[in-house]
């Protein structure tokens, strides 16, 4: 789960609550599902919470719902933003990560915290919705460093840029287009440029942050700390994302900005720029950002965003301005809303939860019956169905103010057969002194097969029909070589256990009945599962026939047939093993184990012992 | 009549008209001291013998003490040179004195604090002088050391040989002597006849059916003693709590599920509207499986509902996901890391056939995390799983089933937090109060499915679901601190045999 430090002075201030003491910061905040889960070094609160209200990753987040809680603000509440100066120009972008959106923020201050936590935002956005920047990656710029490329029109209609390659940006943005805003032909229509184009990674240079040098996006993957953190994400790519303005390169996303644009905490006016592989992801990850600078004083500048005619992606030939604060709407019915919670409201009572959740509802009339209209605001990602709408009002309303009730059903209920059949099995091992285990069904291959003598599965002259000998499901990439395949059988089990045993009192006499698989086309899993019974006796004076006798109370408590025909199993002594065969048929193996074995686990006593599938007992 | 074997002995050894000691009738007899004395209190109870009992004062000379019997008191020698040095007439320097009496170390101080004691003379301001009365040749001390050394100790004086004890040179041990005596009684048996009754160590068949059985008497064990180490079998601490689980949620109206461990991450994760790009479907949480890699078949028809659920969502107002939906990623087989696989198995109808609400079903079994295994984490472990579906379920109804269940473990005052599950709207997770220790512990994680769970699925009415730990459980309700101790090849066989089964 998302943690995220807060600063509790800093949630005084832009809560405007400075009487709340820190304890009450804390109750309040846990009332919203922010757990506190201890202090910074710098004496922040460490906040724990869901990962669903990701517009809660930084501190202006954080005290905007602390606001709505106490009932400071109420509703909807959506930030105005000018026209946009800038004009973000897509072209020759990478086709893996064609996407990128941004704004202009001016009027900012950064002291006093206001820039860590604008850091730390970003990579808690990074982190989460951005999933470590292979889906979104953002990236602040300091206005003032960036000259943008001149757009506007000369003598013709035509663009300067020759990057743009004679589009005509008019064009693009007579096209209907529900992403963008009404407004799009304010005069001052994005006359400043910048492009995200792809660029040679070993042809471009500029300077990244943290470094002196000028360095090529491979040197920085090979040579610079964040670009070997994430250089894998661009590992591929042939040529790697690249933004320039008119002086040159200035990022590298996503792995690392230019040190030219590097925002300090005397930086004023910012340009956001997100790039990645979702434009709805990246917009909303933007409006996030945005509506933590505009907490902070800032002012909301729209920039526009050019797809050129042959861009890679959703949107070519389509011009989007952003931020895009447009509100969505869901309808959610009376009825809904009051079966879910379990009570009766009035529509009042619904407007006013909806509107301490910050939300809107106003109530419709449908052809179902009564219902609401729900305005969300772009900073919620969460809300994908009128249900989490229903959620927000149960929280609104106080879910632990509900009393329980027992649901007013009748069903009739029972173990499935394959238990009831487990657990009689177990009953009958330990009438008889079995001492019943639980193992882990994931182990290796030695000590699945080596340690118990067992030949590789794989060997040509291996004999499959051998008990134990089966196929390993194994595991892809395990990252603990203890733990590989899933056991074939439960007996290697066993022998672990009298092994970490040694120095415990005998008689051991253990048994297990548990999962064994094994590879089986004939599945559409392609794994045969069964459960299988093990038993071994550890003793001074253990022999064939004490383990013999057990199975046969086995048997005949399940009134089965039992004979034990020799057979020959490298896991125990040759004429001292014998196939377990219930009502005529094969289902396993029972010997003295084999002083190979034996010593191989550092026992120093004779074992005996059975293994045989839980089903034969049905 | 007939007596056991050791009451024969001592009675035939004892004597009428002396008290005999028990320790010599035991050696006539052939007997362990310990046997006679047990027989002949035996005997006394039957009014045959009597049993009198003396203390006897054993001394014994400490070292010091013997050292004396062969030279002398120091006292004697201090008083021996002051006469010498002319002490008897007229005051001598002491320092003189001990110098000649050839006194050293600790001799001098015993020496000094017992000549004023005896009368030998005064010592008064670093002068001593000597009685001439005084006979240290026929001091009482000496004469008592010598007879104790001589064993006379018949005219030895008592208040000489406290002295002695307190002056550390003679030891006292007290011995309790007990001696027997026949009564008439014991004559009269005698003279009757008394003859020994067989004893047997094993009552036999032959013994039983020949009667003989009532002659016999049977050689007495120390019941006292430890017996030999008897393993027991046990069901498995977790077994049993897994069972008292099973059969609370059985009683509760649940059926139990039951399915594969390897599944396609289809069941796993995307039936539950996990985005395939979800930080917990990463290699780094789940165990994807190398070979067999994929599932053979999932139904064509949910697969696509399951896709345009994730990619469109469910509703006129639903947006789904913008995340990438890959059919060959949810064909990959995984290890799952919850059972609610199963839940989405029986809830499609793949399983039994198709639900009609309403319906209680369970699983209690085994799912596979990749973490890193530690006191409280292990990489498989039991997941309790259960779900409700009905018509119009609120959480109301969640909360109340919870409670109910919770409580047959003792688990009160349950809490329902918030929370946020891809899969579940509202989300719950469960605090409740630990029985012992008052702490409010997270018991679990709830909540009511999704509809874009559900609607690909077929269903069209409400499912409540929860999940939690058995683990959890086992060590809220026993204390462990240790998972490892119980579950797995680590396991410590005496701790599972020292856990008492559950109360």
């Amino acid at each position: 789960m998302p943690v995220v430090d807060v600063d509790p002075d800093e949630l005084r201030y832009l809560t405007g609550h400075d009487e709340k003491d820190d304890d009450e910061l804390k109750s309040d905040l846990f009332d919203l599902g922010l757990e506190f889960e201890g202090w910074t070094e710098d004496d922040e609160f460490q906040l724990e919470f869901a990962p669903d209200r990701l517009d809660r990753l930084s501190v202006e987040g954080v005290a905007r719902s602390l606001r709505y809680h106490y009932g400071d603000d109420r509703g909807v509440y959506v930030p105005n933003t000018n026209s946009a100066d800038w004009t973000i120009e897509v072209e020759d972008q990478p086709e893996d990560r064609p996407y990128v959106t941004g704004a202009v923020v001016r009027g900012l201050d950064l002291s006093d915290g206001a820039l860590e936590s604008l850091i730390q935002l970003q990579e808690k956005l990074h982190a989460t919705m951005g999933r470590k920047r292979a889906k979104g990656a953002i990236g602040v710029h300091d206005l003032t460093m960036l000259k943008g490329t001149d757009l506007r029109p000369t003598d013709s209609n035509s663009s300067s840029l020759d990057l743009s390659g004679g589009q005509d940006p008019t064009e693009a943005s007579e096209e209907p287009q529900d992403e963008m805003v009404g407004d799009a032909t304010v005069e001052t229509t994005g006359a400043n440029a910048i492009t995200y184009t792809s660029a040679d990674p070993d042809e471009a240079t500029f300077v990244p942050l943290e470094s002196d040098a000028e360095m090529t996006p491979n040197e920085v993957i090979e040579r610079h700390d964040t670009g070997q953190q994430y250089g894998d994400l661009v590992a591929e790519f042939d040529r790697v994302p690249a933004i320039y303005d008119a002086i040159g390169l200035f990022s590298f996303p996503p792995v690392i900005n230019g040190r030219r644009t590097e925002v300090s905490e005397d930086s004023r006016d910012l340009f956001i720029e997100l790039t990645g592989t979702d434009q709805w992801t990246i917009d909303h990850m933007c409006n996030i950002v945005c509506y933590a600078l505009e907490a902070r004083g800032g002012t909301i500048e729209r920039v526009n965003v050019e797809y050129a005619d042959n861009a890679a992606g959703e949107y070519a030939g389509r011009t989007l301005e952003r931020p895009d604060f447009e509100t969505r709407t869901k309808t959610v019915s009376k009825d809904r809303i009051e079966s879910l919670l379990g009570v009766v409201l009035e529509p009042e009572q619904i407007i006013d939860y909806a509107e301490r959740a910050g939300l809107d509802a106003t109530r419709v009339v449908t052809d179902d019956g009564v219902a609401f209209e729900v305005e969300i605001p772009p900073y919620r990602v969460d809300v994908i169905h009128p249900l989490d709408i229903v959620d927000d009002i149960g929280r609104a309303l106080g879910f632990n103010s509900l009393e329980p009730t027992y649901p007013d059903v009748s069903t009739v209920g029972g173990r499935h057969d394959r238990s009831v059949l487990e657990d009689a099995a177990r009953d009958t091992l330990v009438g008889l002194g079995f001492e019943d285990l639980l193992n882990f069904h994931m182990t290796n291959e030695a000590e699945n097969y080596e340690r118990m003598n067992l030949p590789n599965p794989e060997a040509a002259d291996a004999d499959d029909t051998l008990v134990g000998l089966s196929d390993p499901v194994t595991i892809q990439e395990p990252y603990s070589e203890d733990y590989t395949i899933l056991r074939t059988w439960a007996l290697p089990s066993l022998m672990m256990v009298l092994e970490n045993n040694t120095h415990r009192r005998y008689p051991q006499d253990l048994a297990e009945i548990g999962l064994a698989a094994g590879l089986d086309e004939g599945q559409n899993t392609g794994v045969s599962e069964h459960r299988t019974v093990a038993g071994a006796l550890a003793r001074t004076d253990a022999s064939y026939e004490d383990a013999k006798a057990r199975l046969q109370a086995i048997a005949e408590a399940f009134g089965k047939d039992l004979e034990t025909p020799a057979t020959s199993h490298p896991t125990f002594i040759d004429g001292r093993a014998a196939d377990v065969v219930l009502d005529g048929e094969t289902v396993g193996v029972i010997g003295e184990v084999h002083p190979k074995v034996l010593v191989e686990h550092d026992l120093e006593l004779p074992v005996a012992a059975f293994e045989f599938r839980l089903d034969a007992l049905e | 009549m007939k007596r056991p074997q050791a009451q024969v002995a001592v009675l035939q050894a004892a004597d009428a008209d002396d008290p005999r000691r028990i320790d010599e009738v035991a050696d006539e007899a052939g007997l362990k001291p310990e046997t006679a004395t047990r027989a002949a209190f035996e005997l006394e109870d039957d009014g045959l013998l009597t049993v009198t009992e003396e203390t006897i004062e054993h001394y014994t000379l400490t070292e010091e003490g013997t050292q004396y019997v062969f030279e002398s008191l120091p006292e004697q020698d201090l008083y021996e040179a002051a006469v010498d040095a002319g002490a008897d007439e007229e005051p001598v320097q002491l320092g003189q004195v001990i110098g000649a009496s050839g006194l050293e170390g600790p001799a001098v101080d015993i020496a000094l604090s017992n000549y004023a004691r005896k009368g030998y003379g005064q010592i008064d301001s670093g002068e001593i002088t000597a009685d001439p009365d005084a006979k240290p040749g026929q001091d009482t001390e000496m004469y008592a050391l010598e007879a104790v050394a001589d064993d006379q100790l018949e005219e030895v004086d008592a208040d000489a040989l406290d002295q002695l004890e307190r002056r550390g040179l003679l030891e006292v041990r007290e011995e309790t002597v007990r001696s027997v005596q026949l009564t008439d009684e014991g004559v009269t048996a005698l003279m009757a006849g008394v003859e020994a009754a067989e004893t047997v160590d094993q009552l036999t068949a032959e013994l039983l059916t020949s009667g003989e059985w009532a002659d016999v008497e049977f050689t007495e064990y120390n019941v006292a003693a430890d017996a030999e180490d008897v393993s027991h079998g046990k069901e498995h601490i977790l077994r049993q709590t897994a069972n008292r689980v099973k059969d609370t949620l059985v009683g509760m109206g649940f059926q139990e599920m039951e399915g594969p461990h390897v599944d396609a991450q289809f069941w796993i994760n995307d039936c539950l509207f996990m985005p395939q790009d979800h930080p917990a479907r990463t290699h780094w949480d789940q165990f994807a499986l190398e070979r067999p890699d994929e599932i053979g078949d999932i139904p064509e028809d949910l697969v696509s509902r399951v896709r345009s659920a994730h990619r469109e969502g469910v509703g006129p107002d639903g947006e789904g996901y913008h995340s990438p939906w890959e059919e060959d990623v949810a064909r990959g087989l995984d290890l799952r890391g919850h059972t609610t696989s199963l839940s989405m198995r029986y809830l499609s109808g793949e399983e039994i056939g198709e639900l009609e609400p309403p319906q209680r079903f369970f699983s209690v079994e085994k799912v596979y995390r990749n973490d890193t295994l530690d006191p409280t984490h292990l990489l498989e472990f039991f997941q309790i799983e259960g779900w409700v579906m009905a018509e119009d379920l609120s959480v109301r109804d969640l909360m109340g089933t919870f409670t109910e269940f919770y409580e047959q473990f003792g688990i009160t005052d349950l809490e329902f937090k918030p929370h946020y599950n891809p899969y579940t709207e509202p989300s719950f997770e469960l605090f409740g109060t630990h029985p012992e220790t008052g702490e409010v512990v997270e018991v679990g994680n709830s909540g009511i499915f999704r509809e874009e769970v559900l609607s690909p699925l077929g269903v069209d009415c409400d499912v409540m679901a929860w999940g939690l730990s058995l683990e959890r459980l086992l060590m809220l309700m026993y204390g462990f601190e240790d998972i490892r101790d119980v579950h797995g090849t680590l396991c410590d066989l005496e701790l599972l045999r020292e856990t008492p089964l559950v109360r």
